[in-house]
């Protein structure tokens, strides 16, 4: 009986439901996801090179931040899915169900809900990570010959997580209904709120929360050196700065919003400020958890896609774009596939000491070279030509340079044409190649320096510091970050929102109430509508104006990695930012569906209420 | 006298049609003229409420007409009914319906608020309202804050605040305490007499009702007989309702 009554209490809510369902999909599915990439052993362990270190660890790290994220989100679907059947169970109890019975029954059903929704998470896990993982292996240039999408390990440990979550959860919505009155079950929603702040306190604590917040954003500012003492000290302070902000400083400005009536008495303003107030008040914390999850998934993005910057990086600080050396047939047709702009060959003959160049050479075809400067913060590089009479100067630049070019450490010697065919030794030749598009050549010049590295393992000393090289290191640890900057990004605004529009859905039933005296007394729906935009607006635009401060501030930190942090600030931000107000968008849809029920519904609720 | 309030072979049937219909009314016609101080009575299930909703414009007759102040509620389209309700009529409910988030003075200030009146007006045409009602000490307070009688009050000075034509009430003392009903009451009939405040309450108790200058009572979704109050003075009103209430059974 219990059974059925519980169906059909979530039948009746199954819209709501459905939403709440389809979060936790998403949730156990990006987690599983993730934790494929992270942990399948051959994703880690191939061969291409040892920066995938640097992307093993960004996992680890990933998965880190993700735990903690999926930890709060799924608190708050939890709570979510509590006040949705709180107002049943109340009924069921006072319809004479024991509350053991009931206890059961919520346990269940939380841990149904639960276990379904992660199922359900994991089997188009299988598919995202197929996608993503796919995504990665091109983006990467890896090699992987058995990554496995259906990866028992990682669906373990995501059933544990999810399941022992929900059967927290479980519990803690057993407790929590079990030792509430029945009649505050049935009328939780008719609770008036209480705002018992003292202006005098409310001031002295809004003073304090910006202070606070300053002080967070100085100490970002803070000489790197300082590393231990800013991240603890800024966490701290910006987020007792923002609890604050939200709990008593926003308050006063609405306080102050109130009482200029010129301002407030218009159209529903008084309204929509008292809904704002109360709203604050209950949603302190949430809010200020989401502006820090704002800021750290917007962070992700925008350091994420940064470090694309470092893969410009490696163009422009090495001039050469390959190097020859074999004059086997196999490198000979590669290298006639490439869009050759320039290119310059010495000859040269090594014996045990030395290796010997015609000066000749060298002063027809100028060595060349790129030189760092600073251009204001930004590091900049240009093109110059290295010395001749310095070339076989042991320790001056041009020497070093040309030394690793040859990936030697045997003397350089400058002869004349005529000395030099006289001189035995071995011969060998060194040719620089420069292309008209590094990025559209670039995978047939890694083919060519392994193709000679097959011939002579050897070469890699010279190899060691070439573009391609470098470029492909670079743009593996670059864009593991910038995968896992915009996946981490996306999985936390995908549960932060959530998380808001949970919040914002899960007081929609007490909210409808409200409207539906608005209603009566005359206002007309158009009127209802802007109220609830403006207000579920400022609701979701303080914590982003918030977060968006945080990661301005927060992004000094990244000058350690990266040239330029703020570099191109605008598209990572942009498209953050919209699909945050997609997010916003998609909320007042579904508020507004509950809120202002269509004339049946509104008579239905109004005799239900009577 | 005007007539404020006519209703016109009023019907209203439940449910769609195919699925299980139910009338609630069954042919109503009665009309109110200003000034008065009429009471709909009626068991529980009666159709009042119902009755009420189509009164004021939160929900349409099946079939029939009503007009306010000459004008026919169903030639209104959305905006316009939601206008009108905010011009033409006053509403206190059982519930006292007040917004929890908003102080008292915010609650009855809405109306005016809506109607676009100039903010420099509002807060004298408040005070005007609460003063009469005896309530200015707690225009600060939340609702929460004040008991049910002053809740009611709150709720009176918000349905009264844009002088609507008409005063709607449904049971309004439902919710109070013997001696908050009346008080209310009293004012609502005091509100009638000396400010000429058109009152229509609908009521199950014959206290409340007796209150009125008429009563009109409803049984089955149909209006039955009528009883004035004429000079009577309300104790006797009241005996005379009494036996009429135990004639019928
Ligand atoms: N939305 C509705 N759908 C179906 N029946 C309804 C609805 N509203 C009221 N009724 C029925 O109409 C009758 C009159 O209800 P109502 O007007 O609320 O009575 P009262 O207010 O006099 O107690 C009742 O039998 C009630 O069950
Ligand atoms: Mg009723």
């Amino acid at each position: 009986m219990l059974w059925k009554l519980s169906l059909t209490g979530i039948k009746s809510r199954f819209k709501d439901y459905l939403i709440l369902f389809s979060g936790l999909v998403v949730a156990s599915m990006i987690f599983y996801m993730f934790l494929t990439i992270a942990i399948n052993p051959s994703f880690i362990s191939h061969d291409v090179s040892a920066s995938t270190d640097y992307l093993n660890f960004t996992f680890a790290f990933g998965i880190v931040l993700l735990v903690l994220i999926t930890f709060v989100y799924l608190i708050n679907a939890n709570s979510l899915l509590l006040s949705m059947r709180k107002h049943d169970y109340g009924m069921f109890m006072s319809l004479g169900a024991k509350s053991r019975r009931i206890g059961l029954l919520i346990f269940l059903e939380t841990l149904i809900t639960g276990t379904l929704a992660t199922i359900a998470g994991i089997i188009l896990g299988f598919g995202l990570t197929a996608i993503v993982s796919q995504l990665l292996i091109t983006k990467l240039n890896l090699q992987i010959t058995h990554f496995v999408v259906i990866y028992p390990q990682a669906i373990g440990w995501t059933l544990v997580f999810f399941i022992f979550m929900f059967f927290w959860g479980a519990i803690h919505n057993v407790r929590k209904l079990t030792h509430t009155p029945i009649i505050s079950l049935l009328k939780e929603d008719q609770k008036p709120a209480k705002l018992g702040h003292h202006p005098v306190r409310l001031a002295v604590e809004a003073v304090f929360g910006l202070l606070l917040l300053g002080a967070g954003y100085y100490i970002l500012g803070l000489p790197l050196g300082m590393f231990l003492l800013i991240i603890p000290g800024a966490l701290i302070t910006i987020v007792a700065g923002t609890y604050f902000i939200f709990n008593a400083m926003c308050i006063s400005v609405i306080n102050f919003l109130l009482k200029r009536k010129k301002f407030s008495y218009r159209g529903l303003r008084i309204f929509t400020l008292g809904q704002l107030k109360f709203r604050l008040h209950d949603l302190t914390k949430i809010l200020t958890i989401i502006s820090l999850l704002f800021a750290l998934a917007l962070g992700a993005i925008t350091v994420g896609l940064n470090f694309t910057t470092l893969k410009d990086l490696a163009n422009e600080s090495i001039y050469y774009d390959n190097i020859v050396v074999s004059s086997s047939p196999a490198v000979k047709k590669e290298v006639a596939k490439l869009h050759v702009s320039s290119e310059q060959t010495y000859h040269y003959k090594e014996s045990r000491k030395n290796l010997y160049f015609m000066r000749d050479e060298l002063k027809k075809q100028p060595l060349k070279d790129k030189k760092a400067y600073l251009a204001g913060h930004e590091p900049r590089y240009k093109t110059v030509n290295l010395a001749l009479s310095q070339l076989d100067k042991p320790d001056t630049h041009a020497n070093n340079a040309f030394s690793s070019l040859l990936g030697s450490s045997k003397k350089i010697k400058m002869v004349s044409r005529s000395g030099w065919r006289s001189l035995s030794g071995k011969r060998h030749f060194l040719s620089l190649l420069s292309v008209k598009d590094f990025e559209q050549d670039y995978p047939a010049m890694l083919k060519i320096q392994q193709l000679q590295l097959k011939e002579n393992p050897h070469y890699i000393n010279q190899f060691n510091e070439s573009k391609p090289v470098f470029y492909q290191l670079i743009s593996n640890f670059s864009s593991g970050f910038e995968f896992m900057g915009f996946f981490l990004g996306l999985a936390f605004l995908t549960m932060l929102a959530s998380t808001l529009m949970f919040k914002v859905l899960s007081g929609a039933a007490r909210d409808q109430i409200r409207y539906q005296m608005l209603y009566q007394i005359g206002a007309r729906a158009q009127v209802l509508r802007t109220s609830i935009k403006n207000e579920l607006g400022i609701l979701f635009l303080l914590p982003a104006v918030l977060g968006i401060l945080d990661v301005l501030f927060g992004l000094k930190l990244f000058r350690i990695l990266l040239p330029n942090p703020y570099h191109h600030l605008w598209i990572p931000f942009t498209i953050f930012i919209v699909l945050y107000i997609g997010y916003y968008a998609i909320t007042i849809k579904l508020y507004q569906r509950i809120v202002l029920p269509e004339q049946e519904k509104a008579k239905e609720k109004k005799q239900a209420l009577a | 006298m005007t007539e404020i309030l006519r209703v016109d072979q009023v019907t209203k049937t439940y449910g769609k049609r195919g699925e299980k219909q139910y009338q609630a009314l069954k042919g109503i016609n009665f009309a109110v003229n200003s000034g008065e101080f009429v009471a709909i009575m009626g068991a529980s299930g009666s159709g009042k409420t119902t009755l009420l909703n189509i009164l004021s414009t939160l929900d349409k007759p099946t079939t029939g007409h009503v007009f306010i102040n000459q004008q026919d509620n169903s030639s209104l389209n959305a905006n316009q009914l939601a206008d009108f309700r905010s011009k033409q009529i006053g509403f206190i409910f059982q519930d006292f319906n007040l917004l929890e988030n908003l102080t008292n003075r915010e609650n009855i200030a809405l109306p005016l608020t809506l109607q676009g009146v100039p903010a420099s007006r509002i807060d004298p045409l408040v005070d005007r309202i609460t003063s009469r009602l005896s309530i200015t000490q707690i225009m600060n307070k939340y609702p929460a804050e004040v008991s049910g009688g002053q809740k009611q009050r709150v709720a009176a000075a918000r349905a009264l605040v844009h002088e609507p034509a008409i005063l709607l009430a449904d049971e309004p003392t439902g919710a109070l305490d013997s001696k908050s009903a009346r008080e209310l009451l009293d004012t609502m009939s005091d509100l009638n007499i000396n400010d000429s405040i058109t009152t229509l309450m609908v009521t199950h108790d014959p206290l409340a009702a007796s209150f009125a200058s008429r009563i009109l009572f409803i049984k089955d979704g149909k209006i039955g007989e009528q009883l004035l109050k004429q000079e009577l003075p309300r104790r006797e009103f009241y005996h005379q309702l009494i036996e009429h209430l135990g004639a019928e059974v």
